[in-house]
Formats: C-alpha cells, structure tokens, sequence
C-alpha cells in the first residue's frame, strides 16, 4: 500500500470520525447524567441547516457556528423539558424529537438547498507537526473543529473520571436520588448535560455542512446521528473508545472504496460487507460476556427522575 | 397530579410531532413561486428516480419493442412547434408530482426546471403550474391524494416525475379522461411515457475527458451509485465517448453502492485521484464528488444540473436532463386535444445536452466537442455501433451493426474499456 492511498485512507477515517464524534461525546455526557435522547439525527440536521443558512447568508463562520450553538441549546431545553420536567417517556420524546427536527431542518432549509455558502472551514496544516511522515498529513492537515476534537475528548475523559463534577455526573445516570439526598439539584444538573449533548450534537451536524462539505441538502447527515448513537454504547460509555469506533468505522468504509479501485476483479460485493463484518466484532468486544464485567450502562438512564418516588 | 404531568408531555409530544407534521406539508405542498436555483446539491431521491427510470425503461421496451402490438404511439422527434402559435394556452394547468424538494439540485429541479422553460417558451404563466413535493413514490394514499387534488384544481395534464408513481395514477387516469398523465421512464397503460438518450451527453462527456486527459497519458475515472440499468448505461457511454478519442482509453469506475451517501462518494473520488486519475464522470447524488475534485486539483464532468457554482474550478462541463423539448410537445398535444395516453417519448438531441464548458477548458476541445455532437445528431456517428465488445471478450455488436433500443436500454453489459468490480448478471 503506497504511503499516497494511507495517508488518504486516514485522512478519511479522521474526518468521518469527527463527523460522528461531536454527537457521540454530547451524548455520552446526556446518559451518563441519566437522559438518552434518540433525536440525535434530526438535531444534527438542525445544526447543519441553521450554520448553512448563516453562512449563506451573513457569510461568516462565527456567526454561523454561534446560530448553531444557540440551535442546538434551544432543541435541547425543549427535550430537557419534555424528558426532565414533565417526565415523559425519553424514548417517545427522542423520536418526536427527531421527527420534529428532520422536519423542521427540510423546511427552514428550503431557500439554501443546492445553493453554493462558499464559506467553510478550511484544512490548516500545523507547521512542523504536518510534516511528520503519514501521520502529519492526516492529524495535522485537517480544519479547526477537527482540532478542537483533539482536545474535547481528552478533556472529556479526564472530566468524567478524574474531577469532582464528573463525580456528580456519574452518580447523576447511576443513583440521582443519592446526590439529591445529597443537596445536588438533579433536575438542574440533567437540564445542563441535556443541553450540552445537544450543542456538541449540532456542532457535528454543522461539522458536516460546513466543513466535512460545503452544502446542504435535506437529509444530509445520512445517518450519522444513529452512527453517533450507536458509538455510544460501541464506547461502553467511553469517549476515547469511541474514538476508536468512529476511526474504525471511517476507515472500513474507505479501505472498501479504494479496494474497488486497487483490485477490480474482486467482486464489489465483498467490500459492501465490510462495515457489516466489523458492527459484528464491535459488538462482540463490547457486548461479549467474555468480559466478565458488567454493563457501563448507566443504571438510571432513560428513568425519569421523581422526587416523590425516592 | 402525576396524571396531569403524563397529560401535559403527552400532549407536548403530539404537538412537537404536529408541528413537524405541518412543516412536512407545507413543504410538500408548494406552488411554483420559488424557481429552483441553478447552483446545485445533490439528494438522495433524485438517483432512486434515474434508477427506477432504468428499471421501467425495460418494461417500456418489453412491451414496445416492435413486436409488440399494444398500440403504442412513439412521437418522434422535433415535432408539433409549428402548430403551437395556434393554442390557446391561457389557462391551461399543469400539476406536477415530485419525490422530493424541487430544488434539490438533483432529478427533481431538472425536472421542475424543464417544466418551467417548456411552459415559458409556450407563453403559459408560471402560476398556471401547481407542484406538490416530496409525494412518496411508495406511499399510495398519498400519490392517489396527490393526483385527485390536482384533477380537482382543474389540472389538463398532470406530470408524475418518479417511475413509482405509475403503480398509482393509471386508475387516477382511468377516472379522469379528460385529463392527461405523463409519466417518466415507464409506459403502462393509460399514462404518456418519456425518456431520454442520456447516453448521448454522456458520450460526448467521456470525449472531452479523454482529450483532455491524453496529454498527462492518465487513465480516466468514474464515481458511481449503484449497479443498475441507468447508471450502466452512464458509464458505457462515457467508456465509448472515450476510446472515440483514444481507441487505447480505459475507464476505472469506484462505486459508492448507495444513491446518497457525502462519505462514500467523498471516497470513491478520492480513490480515483489517489490511483493517479484527474478526470472523472459521475452519476452520483451530493456535490461531494465535484468538492473532492475541487481540493485535489482534479476535474469532474458535473451530473442531472450545471453543477459548475459549486465547484468551479473542478466541474469541465454537466450532463444535463433537459426535459423541456419533451414537454413541449406534450403539453401542445394536450393543449390540442390530440395527446393519448399511448404516447411515448425517447427523445436525445438537447434532451441529453452538456452545459456550457467551463472557461477552463481549451477552446479547440470545445470545438472538437461540438463537431462531435453534430455527428451524432445526423447520425454519422453511433454511439453502439459494432463492432463492440463487453469487458469479458463478448461481442455485443457485430462490426457493421448497431444496438438495437432494447438493448442499450437494458445495458446489462459494461463495455471492453471499463475497469470495474462490478459484475453483471
């Protein structure tokens, strides 16, 4: 294989895994507190949709991702609210959730699908760093928000597992009437991981219009946000093996193109199945009872909490 | 007071979904007003449409083929302008069914759009057009409540843009005498079938690639959906418009085994670049393909709209689906109360026509080009003409022969240039 084909190889499982990392981290953060929410889809479409029409129109990129964050604050207080306050089954409100905002991201997106923003962000080579051999073009010849994943996920694991808040969101998913016993605010505390898994799950959605491509189209996302969902129990949990599951997913998918390409008189077929091979030993890696351990499911995810039930 | 709260999400649940439910139908149905841009996007439907348009093109064949006796009526080509000055086009209404957004920068704007001009040059008001978007092409009650609403708005011809829809509309049509159907791709009884000989552009497309490709001795490239009639016939003819400028040229196709996926088609064009290829054809659905071109320095020929706004420096020249000459004829056939529903269209010509080139593109391959398309058009030159052979060492055609429509309809067969994994049954 020439260095060319595994540079590009990576290169594509890099941008794929980011793609699809923004919403897995955000999520995690959601269940670890306690709430699953099924609309990853539709908020990543609703990301997507409002950084395009910003972009489209104000031509520029900091308004566009700040449209995005308050987009994805907004989706979020309205299924906190559904999900928290009201106490409403998570998995009804996660699909009512992802219709509303796959709806809502076709019609708001009207007036911008198949118009050209020609504004995205764009690849910035690291000086020295890009010039590592294989490995400097593909980590450090890449677009801003590829970068700021290379700090959200150290940040992310060192919070959940090594700082006093990251305490408190743990115990949010596994006992929330013990940290309510506690003095914590349960309901105050849900409402802020919700949130926050709907801002990172908009900022991938705006990953994908704004620097993944540069358009949008109805539907775009193409799944991602179920890629995302999956990661999460991939990743038992785990941002950093999600890393790896968006890495490896990324690059399945791109090895089966260029294998076409490389050797044509293996049938197509074949390739096809790749991803299909490598979901099964996912999930016998992280399902397995081979691991002798129990499930990092949090114990009170998708329970609503009730004060009068403690 | 548990009660109260169950009552108050649910009814926040049934008014989210309402809410989406709203956004949906005003999407779907929408007047004319909003003329499709030209800049394009792809989306996923718009291929699923050129596919089942390959799959009913069989049937069409099946059952006019000549041997066939069911009375089907073939419109040739360049007919009826003349007596279309005649007709009074006032207040003729026009219903147009879509699988999706008209502007999706894909199947369905190129449709929308050739309405619109065929509408225009017939001096009909673009209000006279009612659209309705995004009608499931697998969802009955909606295509049915689609072409009732349309019949009741007074529509005289109603135009079903996606192949699904002729499970549907012939009992509509049944209904309705007085109004005509016209439906793409698939001729079934009762419904006015279209199509175009899309493997015209395509060829002249593979051409101007390998002309401009011989210089750097590169192999040529090709981005594709899925294994299927249409998209087979796109390569084919891309192959054949290449090894006319190069009897030597070889064509690599990278299939992204999906009729919309950003990822997939990203990689099958940045498979191709990093094999060595710089020019490549495409039929595929998102403007990843161009974009992926674009950032490697490679140049694309852009598919179903000009797709040169969204990448301008990689896009040559686009294949467009111009159905407007067919439409023409059509509504002034309406119009004149002389359409049946036995019609049938295979219409090439500016049917199948590229857009302009890109200023890019040196003017004598532009010429070249040009000379070509005027062969094609007095038939001096076919595209499968023999002799021809398929990659595995068949002969197709006979030296001497051409390609029967059957045949190039079906195209189960990928011509001796084409490099692909892809086999055929």
């Amino acid at each position: 294989m020439s260095s060319t084909l595994l540079i590009s190889i990576l290169s594509m499982a890099v941008l794929y895994a980011v793609s699809v990392l923004y919403g897995a981290v955000g999520e995690i953060f959601a269940e670890k507190a306690g709430v699953m929410n099924l609309g990853l889809e539709g908020i990543m479409l609703m990301g997507a949709v409002s950084g395009y029409l910003v972009a489209v129109n104000q031509k520029n990129l900091g308004l566009a991702m700040l449209t995005v964050v308050l987009v994805g604050a907004v989706l979020g207080l309205i299924f906190a609210f559904l999900t928290i306050t009201l106490q409403a089954d998570q998995t009804v409100a996660g699909m009512a959730m992802l219709t509303f905002s796959t709806g809502m991201s076709g019609f708001i997106g009207k007036s911008v699908s198949g118009v050209n923003a020609n504004l995205a962000f764009e690849a910035i080579s690291i000086p020295g760093l890009c010039r590592i051999p294989i490995l400097g073009p593909v980590l450090f010849q890449q677009n801003i928000l590829v970068y700021l994943m290379y700090f959200i996920i150290p940040l992310s694991v060192f919070y959940i597992n090594h700082t006093r808040p990251g305490m408190i969101l743990r115990a949010l998913g596994e006992n929330p009437a013990a940290l309510d016993s506690a003095g914590y605010n349960v309901f105050a505390l849900r409402y802020a991981y919700v949130v926050f898994g709907s801002v990172m799950t908009a900022v991938g959605g705006a990953f994908v219009s704004l620097a993944y491509t540069n358009f949008w189209s109805d539907g775009m996302t193409s799944g991602k946000g179920w890629i995302a969902f999956a990661l999460v129990v991939f990743s038992s949990w785990n941002p950093l093996t999600a890393v790896f599951g968006g890495l490896l997913f990324g690059a399945i998918s791109a090895i089966g193109v260029d294998i076409q390409t490389l050797f044509p008189a293996i049938p197509s077929q074949i390739f096809a199945t790749l991803p299909y091979i490598a979901t099964i030993i996912a999930l016998v890696f992280t399902t397995g009872n081979f691991r002798n351990r129990r499930s990092a499911a949090p114990a009170a995810l998708t329970i609503p909490y009730d004060r009068e039930k403690r | 007071m548990r009660m109260k709260t169950r009552m108050i999400s649910l009814c926040a649940i049934a008014g989210m979904t309402a809410l989406s439910l709203a956004g949906c139908s005003e999407a779907a149905v929408s007047g004319n007003s909003s003329a499709a841009s030209e800049s394009t996007s792809e989306a996923a439907s718009s291929s699923e449409n050129a596919v089942s348009a390959g799959s009913a093109a069989v049937s069409t064949v099946a059952t006019s083929g000549g041997s066939s006796a069911s009375g089907i009526n073939q419109i040739p080509e360049e007919t009826e302008e003349a007596s279309a000055e005649n007709v009074d086009f006032s207040s003729f209404k026009i219903g147009e069914i879509e699988s999706y957004v008209v502007n999706d920068g894909g199947w369905c704007q190129a449709t929308h759009n050739s309405i619109l001009s065929a509408m225009n040059d017939l001096g009909i008001p673009e209000d006279n057009l009612i659209t309705l978007e995004s009608i499931d092409d697998t969802d009955q009650a909606s295509v049915k409540e689609a072409a009732e609403q349309l019949v009741d708005q007074g529509c005289n011809l109603i135009i079903g843009a996606s192949t699904g829809y002729s499970s549907y509309l012939p009992e509509i049509a049944e209904k309705n005498p007085d109004v005509i159907f016209a439906q793409w791709g698939n001729k079934v009884d009762g419904l006015v079938g279209y199509e175009i000989r899309s493997y015209e552009g395509m060829f002249l497309a593979g051409y101007a690639c390998e002309l401009l490709s011989q210089d750097q001795n590169t192999e040529l490239g090709y981005s594709a959906s899925y294994n299927e009639f249409s998209v087979r016939t796109a390569i084919n003819a891309y192959a054949l418009g290449a090894k006319y400028a190069n009897a030597d040229a070889k064509v690599k196709v990278a299939s992204a085994a999906s009729w919309y996926d950003i990822d997939k088609e990203t990689q099958c064009a940045q498979s191709l670049i990093d094999s060595g290829i710089k020019y490549m054809g495409m039929e595929a659905s998102s403007p990843a393909i161009p974009e992926t071109c674009e950032k490697n320095g490679a140049f694309v020929v852009g598919y179903h709209n000009d797709m040169s706004s969204l990448a301008p420096k990689a896009v040559l020249v686009s294949f467009e689906w111009n159905f407007a000459p067919i439409f023409k004829s059509i509504i002034t056939r309406t119009a004149e109360k002389t359409a049946t529903p036995d019609d049938f269209y295979y219409w090439g010509g500016d049917c199948s026509r590229l857009s302009d080139f890109a200023d890019f593109v040196p003017e004598d391959v532009v010429q070249k080009v040009t000379d070509l398309k005027s062969k094609l058009e007095s038939g001096e030159v076919q595209v499968y003409a023999g002799e021809l052979k398929d990659n595995q060492g068949n002969v197709l055609v006979k030296e001497g022969q051409v390609m029967s429509d059957e045949d190039i309809i079906q195209q189960n067969f990928f011509v001796d240039n084409v490099e692909t994994s892809w086999t055929v049954q």
